[in-house]
């Protein structure tokens, strides 16, 4: 539990999540949003995947695909998917 | 008598064993992997036309235009039009080693996200008729 606090530390946390597809599926890549190391870590892993041709995908509230161009450590799923 | 009982309570748990197993390795397999990721990124209309007719429906981000996604990762992109016929079949694929769930998605994903790109890439056949693809 986190110190004055009802709400346990795990949930407290806003964790957000990477997902790379390659040959095994995908990898998934969870971090804190709120760990400044893991969300520096984070953005390398965007921009050096988005590098190397991969795109960068999240959901709208509706479930469509929308692409992004830029990291934003905010965003719950990002998905990056092989160029065509 | 006493032997015949543990030998087949052994038996059993062997299969149950086996079981386990075989449900691990096909939930953790690349395929179903890709499946799963699939249904996750899915519309919940998608999702439920997948779950009961094994394609979905796309609509273009940039045109609005319909297309069909069926399972595999060979030509399984048709074009429908406005009168919900098919037309012609795309084929276009992400680069590298990918299961089908994960070349549906990344069709889904091209197709919403940046339509225009994924046309440009794309090879146009004719529909199959009386066993033949015909290119455009």
């Amino acid at each position: 539990m986190t110190k004055g606090s009802d709400v346990p530390a795990i949930q407290a946390r806003s964790m957000v999540i990477q997902i790379v597809m390659d040959h095994t599926g995908h990898s998934r890549h969870e971090f804190d949003a709120d760990d400044i190391e893991a969300v520096d870590e984070a953005e390398i892993r965007f921009r050096e995947l988005t590098n190397d041709g991969y795109i960068a995908a999240v959901r709208t509230a509706e479930g469509e695909a929308l692409r992004v161009f830029a990291f934003d450590p905010t965003a719950k799923e990002t998905l990056f998917v092989r160029r065509l | 008598m006493l032997s015949i009982s543990r030998c087949a309570a052994q038996i059993s748990r062997l299969r149950a064993l086996r079981q386990l197993y075989c449900s691990f390795v096909s939930e953790k397999s690349p395929e179903a992997k890709g499946r799963t990721l699939l249904r996750e990124w899915l519309t919940p209309a998608q999702r439920r036309q997948f779950a009961e007719q094994g394609f979905f429906d796309v609509v273009g981000g940039a045109t609005r235009m319909r297309y069909r996604v069926q399972y595999g990762s060979v030509a399984n992109v048709h074009e429908i039009d406005f009168e919900g016929k098919s037309g012609g079949i795309l084929c276009f694929a992400p680069e590298g080693h990918l299961v089908p769930g994960d070349v549906m998605l990344a069709r889904k994903i091209a197709l919403e996200a940046d339509e225009l790109a994924a046309l440009a890439v794309a090879t146009r056949v004719a529909p199959i008729v009386s066993g033949s693809i015909r290119s455009l």
